[in-house]
Parts: C-alpha cells; sequence; structure tokens
C-alpha cells in the first residue's frame, strides 16, 4: 500500500522519473513505428498479391498448357475453391501516344478475371460518390460526372483538341464497363474492338497528387514525321498503344513478332508500384490470338523420318522428300490459371487442392498437357512464388528489431542511472520505513513497482506517439519534403506508393510489455541496493 | 488504544507480572551489548557489553556524551540492527556471565526473530522519533502518519481499515493540535510540529515501547520543553514505557530513572 502511495508522490514530485518516462516512451515508439512501417509493407505486400494474383497459381510459362477450361471446370467444383480463371503472362513492348517505349508484363484476362482477383476495385476511372480519404477538398475529377464534357469544351475552344478526339467522350460508367470487359466502341466506326487496361503509373499521363488522387494531364505531345509535335489530350484513356508482342510455337521458338494498335480502356491502380508501373491487360482472347495460342487449324512439325533418303509422291505425281508437316486442330492454351479460394481458406489448402486437381487433369489427358510432375513446382501460392523476396523482408523486419531491442537498452541504463540516483537521493526514506516495519522485499518492490509504472506511463505514451506518427506517417513525410526536402520513400524503390502502414494491436502490447520489461530491467539493481541497505547506515546518510 | 492507567500523572507504578510485591519483569532486557563499526580500515567498538533492563511503563533515560553509544543502543532495542554476537565471547561471558549480544522484548530474543518477524517487531511493538523528525517529505502530514498502518496492515489491510485508520491518526494529531495542518507538507511545518508528527507516526500503531532518540536536540528550549511535555502526557495516557537517549541532563531528569552511558559501557 505505502508503495503505491510514495510512487504516486515519486511520480509527482520529481522531475527524473519523467526523463525515465519519456526515455522509454521515445523507445517504445521507435520500435513500435519502425515495426508498424515494415510490418505495413508486408502486409500490404502479401494483400496485394492476393488481391492481383488469387491464392494459387497454375503456370506452365511461355509456351502455356492447353484444355485450361477442363482444368478451371474441375477446380471449381471444389468446395474450397471459390473461382478460378485463365490468364497469360508474357512480355512485349508498347509504343504511348507520344512514342515513349516501354518493355512491360502484358496480361490477357477476361471476365473472369475479376471474380479471382480485386480486379473491379482497382480500375480507376470510374464514376465515386465519395472523395477519397485524404481528399478534403474533394479535388478528384472522378466525383464529377461531366469532368471530360467540360473539359473537352473548354480545350476544344482554344483548339488543342479536335471534335474527333471530343467524340471519344465515354461517361465514367462506360469507362468503368470498358475496362471490365477490356473492350470499347470506336466511335468513329461503331464497331466494339479489343482494348487495354494499362497500369495507372506506366503512361505517366497521369500525375498522383499528394491527396491520392490522379489529374489527367493537360496535353501530351506526339513527334510528326515532318517535324514538331501534334497535341493531344493527355487523358491516356482516350488515347491508343501500340502492342509488340513475340509468339512461340509449342517447343519454344519465337515465330516472329506481332504488333497491334489497341485503345486504352481504363487504367488501373493495386497500389503496387511495381505492378501499376509496368503492367498491361488485354482482352485474353486477342492476346491468344497475338501470341498464336488460340484455337486453331496449324501446321504441326512432324518428327524427321528413320530413313534419311526416304521419299514420298506430291499430289502432282512427283517424288519429292517426306513433308515434316501436317494440319491440325491446335487447342487455345494459356500460361496460367489462377485460383481464389472460398473465404477463410487457407491459401496452403487451396494449393493442396489444385494439385489434386491437376493431378486428376493431367491423368485424363496425359501427353497433351504437362505431367503433374512437371506442374508441382508451378503451383505456387502467391507468398511461395515471392518467398526468396518476402523472407528477405521478413529477415529485414527481424533484424531492424533487433537493432533496435539493443539500442533500447540505452533506456535500461539510462533508467539504472535514475533510478541509482533517486535511490541515493531517498537513503534517509528508506531508513524511515525500515524503522516503522518495512521488510526488504517491501523496499525493493517499492522501487520495481516504480520501474513498472515508469514502464507503463512510458510504454502507453510511446504507443500513443507512434500511433500519431504511423497514422500521420505519409503527411510527415510530405511534409518533410516540402521543409526540408528530405525524401526518404521513393516510391519506384519501395514498391508502394505511399508508405504503408499499420499498428497492429498484438504489437503495441508487446512494445508495451517490452517497455515494462526494460523499465523493471533498469529498477532491478537500484531495487535490490535499496532492499540490502543498512537502515541504520540509511537514518545517518547525509 | 487501551493501556494500562497509569496511578500518578507524575510517576506511574511500574506494572508487575507475578505476585503482589514481586518485582516486575522488565520488557525490555539487553545483556552484554557489544557493537563494532568500521570506519574504513579501523574498528570503533561503540557498545562494550551494554546491560540494561526496562520495566513495563518506565521511562529511562540514557544519557551519554557525543559518540557514547547511545544511539546504537537504542537502534539495537529498536531491532534496527543486531548487536555483534559473540563479541567477543570469553569477554561477554566472562564481564556478564551470561550469553553474549541478547536483547529480549517481552521475554523474547530478538535474536530468534526471523526478518519478517523482526520486521513486524519494528512495525508493532516499538515507535521511534528521531532528532531529525525523518519524515517523508513528498506525503501530506497525516500520510506521513497513516504510513506507519500501511507497512503494519498491508494493501488488503490497511484498505478495510482505512477509515479506522485515517481517524485514529486525526485523533493523534489533533491531540498534538495539529488538526489543521493534516494536508500539509513537512517543509511548510514548523521545527516542533514535524517532530509532534514525528511522534504520531510512532504512536500509529500503538506500540506498548516508544524509543526517542534526543527528540527535542534540534529544538528550541521552549518547543523542546513543550515537546517533552506532550511525550510524558503521551506517555501517561497510553501507559507506555520509553527508553530516551539525550546528552540534556536536565531532560533526563524528567525520566524515571536515568542509565549514564560512558565508552559504551553502562556506568
Amino acid at each position: 500500500m505505502y508503495q503505491s502511495l510514495l510512487t504516486r508522490r515519486y511520480l509527482t514530485s520529481k522531475i527524473m522519473p519523467l526523463l525515465a518516462i519519456l526515455a522509454v516512451m521515445l523507445c517504445s515508439a521507435l520500435v513500435l513505428t519502425t515495426w508498424s512501417i515494415m510490418g505495413g509493407f508486408l502486409v500490404m505486400l502479401l494483400k496485394i498479391g492476393r488481391e492481383m494474383e488469387g491464392d494459387v497459381s497454375i503456370s506452365w510459362p511461355t509456351v502455356g498448357f492447353a484444355h485450361y477450361e477442363r482444368l478451371i471446370e474441375k477446380l471449381e467444383s471444389d468446395p474450397l475453391i471459390d473461382a478460378a480463371c485463365p490468364v497469360i503472362e508474357t512480355f512485349g513492348v508498347i509504343v504511348l501516344p507520344d512514342d515513349r517505349q516501354f518493355g512491360v508484363k502484358i496480361k490477357g484476362i477476361d471476365e473472369r478475371f475479376a471474380r479471382v482477383a480485386a480486379y473491379e476495385q482497382s480500375i480507376w476511372w470510374k464514376p465515386i460518390s465519395e472523395p477519397l480519404p485524404k481528399d478534403r477538398a474533394r479535388e478528384d475529377v472522378r466525383l464529377d460526372p461531366e469532368w471530360w464534357s467540360r473539359r473537352a469544351r473548354m480545350m476544344a475552344s482554344d483548339g488543342r483538341i479536335d471534335a474527333a478526339e471530343i467524340a471519344q467522350y465515354r461517361p465514367w460508367e462506360q469507362m468503368l464497363a470498358d475496362g471490365l470487359n477490356l473492350r470499347e466502341r470506336d466511335p468513329m466506326t461503331g464497331a466494339v474492338v479489343p482494348a487495354v487496361v494499362l497500369g495507372i503509373e506506366l503512361s505517366g499521363f497521369s500525375e498522383r497528387l499528394p491527396n491520392g488522387t490522379y489529374a489527367p494531364a493537360d496535353i501530351a505531345g506526339r513527334r510528326v514525321s515532318e517535324g514538331g509535335f501534334t497535341l493531344k489530350s493527355g487523358f491516356i484513356p482516350n488515347g491508343s498503344v501500340t502492342l509488340t508482342v513475340l509468339p512461340m510455337g509449342p517447343s519454344g521458338r519465337a515465330v516472329g513478332a506481332v504488333s497491334a494498335r489497341l485503345p486504352v480502356a481504363n487504367e488501373f491502380r493495386t497500389g503496387l508500384f511495381e505492378a501499376d508501373k509496368n503492367t498491361v491487360l488485354i482482352r485474353l482472347e486477342e492476346l491468344q490470338r497475338m501470341l498464336n495460342m488460340d484455337e486453331a487449324e496449324r501446321l504441326v512439325e512432324a518428327p524427321p523420318p528413320a530413313d534419311p533418303y526416304a521419299t514420298e509422291v506430291d499430289p502432282d505425281g512427283r517424288e519429292r522428300a517426306p513433308q515434316r508437316a501436317a494440319s491440325g486442330i491446335e487447342p487455345a492454351r494459356v500460361t496460367t490459371v489462377l485460383v481464389k479460394g472460398a473465404p477463410g481458406t487457407d491459401p496452403e489448402a487451396v494449393r493442396a487442392r489444385c494439385l489434386e486437381a491437376y493431378a486428376a487433369f493431367a491423368r485424363e489427358l496425359a501427353g497433351r498437357v504437362p505431367s503433374a510432375d512437371q506442374m508441382h513446382r508451378t503451383i505456387q501460392t502467391w507468398e511461395r512464388q515471392q518467398a526468396t523476396f518476402i523472407g528477405a523482408v521478413k529477415r529485414e523486419i527481424a533484424m531492424v528489431l533487433f537493432l533496435l531491442l539493443f539500442i533500447s537498452f540505452v533506456a535500461v541504463f539510462l533508467i539504472l542511472a535514475i533510478f541509482w540516483s533517486m535511490v541515493s537521493e531517498k537513503t534517509k526514506d528508506i531508513g524511515v520505513l525500515r524503522s516503522i516495519g518495512a521488510g526488504r522485499l517491501g523496499v525493493a518492490w517499492l522501487w520495481l513497482r516504480y520501474g513498472v509504472v515508469i514502464g507503463v506511463a512510458g510504454g502507453v505514451l510511446g504507443s500513443a506517439l507512434a500511433h500519431a506518427v504511423v497514422w500521420n506517417i505519409n503527411p510527415i513525410h510530405e511534409w518533410l519534403g516540402r521543409a526540408l526536402g528530405l525524401v526518404i520513400w521513393d516510391p519506384s524503390v519501395y514498391y508502394f506508393p505511399e508508405i504503408p502502414h499499420e499498428v497492429i494491436p498484438w504489437k503495441a502490447g508487446v512494445v508495451l510489455l517490452g517497455g515494462v520489461a526494460f523499465s523493471v530491467l533498469g529498477a532491478l539493481i537500484p531495487a535490490v541496493k535499496a532492499a540490502r541497505m543498512d537502515p541504520v547506515r540509511a537514518l545517518r546518510f547525509e | 488504544m487501551t493501556r494500562t492507567a497509569p496511578t500518578t500523572p507524575a510517576s506511574p507504578a511500574p506494572a508487575t507480572n507475578g505476585a503482589p510485591g514481586a518485582p516486575a519483569a522488565p520488557l525490555l532486557s539487553a545483556r552484554s551489548l557489544y557493537k563494532t563499526y568500521r570506519l574504513g580500515r579501523v574498528d570503533v567498538p561503540v557498545l562494550r557489553g551494554v546491560d540494561l533492563d526496562v520495566r513495563r511503563g518506565e521511562w529511562v533515560a540514557v544519557l551519554g556524551a557525543s559518540g557514547s553509544g547511545k544511539s546504537t543502543l537504542l537502534h539495537l532495542l529498536g531491532g534496527l540492527d543486531r548487536p555483534d554476537r559473540p563479541a567477543p565471547p570469553s569477554a561477554a561471558r566472562a564481564e556478564s556471565g551470561r550469553p553474549a549480544g541478547r536483547i529480549a522484548f517481552d521475554g523474547r530474543d530478538l535474536a530468534e526473530l526471523s526478518a519478517r518477524e523482526l520486521d513486524r517487531y519494528r512495525s508493532e511493538s516499538v515507535g521511534f522519533v528521531f532528532q531529525f523528525y525523518h519524515l517523508l517529505p513528498e506525503l501530506r502530514v497525516l500520510e506521513n502518519v497513516t504510513i506507519a498502518a500501511m507497512v503494519r496492515y498491508g494493501r488488503f489491510g490497511f484498505a478495510r481499515r482505512r477509515a479506522e485508520v485515517e481517524d485514529h491518526a486525526k485523533a493523534l494529531l489533533g491531540s498534538f493540535g495539529l488538526s489543521h495542518r493534516l494536508g500539509h507538507r513537512p517543509a511548510e511545518l514548523s521545527g516542533g510540529e514535524r517532530q509532534r508528527v514525528a511522534i504520531a507516526r510512532a504512536l500509529m500503531n500503538d506500540p506498548p515501547v516508544l524509543l526517542a532518540d534526543e527528540p527535542t536536540g534540534n529544538l528550541d528550549h521552549a518547543t523542546g520543553e513543550a515537546i517533552l511535555d506532550e511525550i510524558a502526557r503521551t506517555r501517561y495516557a497510553a501507559g507506555l514505557t520509553m527508553v530516551m537517549v539525550t546528552h540534556d541532563r536536565e531532560i533526563a531528569a524528567r525520566a524515571d530513572r536515568v542509565v549514564r552511558l560512558t565508552d559504551g559501557r553502562v556506568a
């Protein structure tokens, strides 16, 4: 009882315990902030990965595998599997309206992709009724249904765009539908044509604002052969791009580049900078066609004859070397089937079901699809696919936390020094307490309890400080950039355009307990000193 | 707070615990107390075989010069320190014929008490009053007094008796004329008021023995006299046994018996 009374009074009447609380608070805040930001990075990475790629991917890269619809049917009959969709993943070159060219990752998808991935949520240009959390000034153009028509009229009035471009106007609802279908109606011919959806960071025509929204550029220049530039609206969904891909034969050999000019139906934003900067989505059938992976009658190369001198007679009756090609129907192929598990299902359990389903599928179509053994390594959860990177991030988090823990020992010694000094200062009080019957353990507990209180107070304040910093880390970062020119977070290096952050209650709890443990550790030696103090010497202490 | 009522205000009759007319057994008994302090590399003998009996209800003044071992004797009697044992055994036995370094309270040897029992002895059986008051500066007056009960009863015991304890503390402080100072800090009190608070703290747990170490040594004459009057009044009211250490003959003269300590021995 007397311990709690003295703890309260020592806390409120001395400056030194406040310094100890400050030390614990700063250490706790440092650890929790770092852990939350680095942990947030990992959590966001895993979340976006699952949102974009589903739980499990069944892949046979480059040449792909056929009869995928049968596999999807088999997968979707499993109660643990919610949906599956076919995808082609390849690489190509994109030429933007201003003639800039990039190597990009091209993904062929169809409507089923939205059932497996959070595709609809990622489509950017669509009608919204509520502004984004940080868009307090409601600057998001998507909030205005008439934004494009008014902008077009304004730009037409000063001659920056022509009637043809004005005709490309599509309401936000239509842009969303076009983005989902990866098709667009040609304003001139009225024909529905395949279209692409670009990652929103790819073109560079839309500027990301600090409030999290994107502002389309006014003008995009294009170099013309006569010299100079033509000017167009910089709103990329009204433009078109040229995609070039390299089709492969079934044996994996390139058979020549194929290019197509395609309108841009929309843009998408996953929040994963790497995907938003380098990915182009295209309708699956169009990509299959460009890569010669669609169902078609093709010449199939036969194996060389056993007799090198063998001949055959052609339809005109002339003798010739045996032909090594025959025509046949080649089924459509995809490189990947993405699988989404039922809600709450562990991705590893989904992977196990996918392995079983593929094994059955491969048995039924033996010789016509890669065997189950061949596919075993390519049926992976997203986390396994990124295991090297994710493992490195986890190890980095552990290493940084270890270093911070080590640094936090400074607080232990600081508390030790402060408590040592306080025990010395309160020597006479200890003698008085002993003279009225306080035992050694009671005196030791007085100081340990004091350490606990300082640890709890420092931990709680540190946790509050960490929450405040973590929740406002992006505004703080922006302010640092504006005020000091200090930009630490480079989206192209760290994947996400904004600093990810997440304070998980159990982490705050661990840091709080750590703060208490460190404080008690710092108080331990002074507490032992106080307990072992000779009461007579303590009373005579000057 | 029930105590044996004094028979006369001037000199309370010592209590007896045997047949009528038989001498009362001492409440506090010290035999062959030796104590040596070590200052650097030098051993400084402070007590060299002190024998002392204090009867129940008796006021004994221990008179001695500075450094004669008065305070050390008081600390030993109060269980704050332990006598050296044996120190040296042959010499102790030779001088007293009894085992060395024995202090008994109500017949029980303090050396046989465990650390916890000794803590309880200091909490319940003796009350200390020091020359320099030794109040806890962060606590208010009432808390400085009730803290003795907090130590005695522990968290839950104190919580159960809180109202009773606080009433008792207020009554004690009221009897010393400090009712208007309950919420003050020691730094806001005069020397005499501080010493009254210290006496109230010493009496908080109704100990049968009060050990006072130069209680007026830090006060002016008038205040000291007033404090002594209050101590005497309290002693009579509560039937306390008291050992008071002083170097002042005039103060010692107020006691029932004076014991002179010279060179670590009772003269």
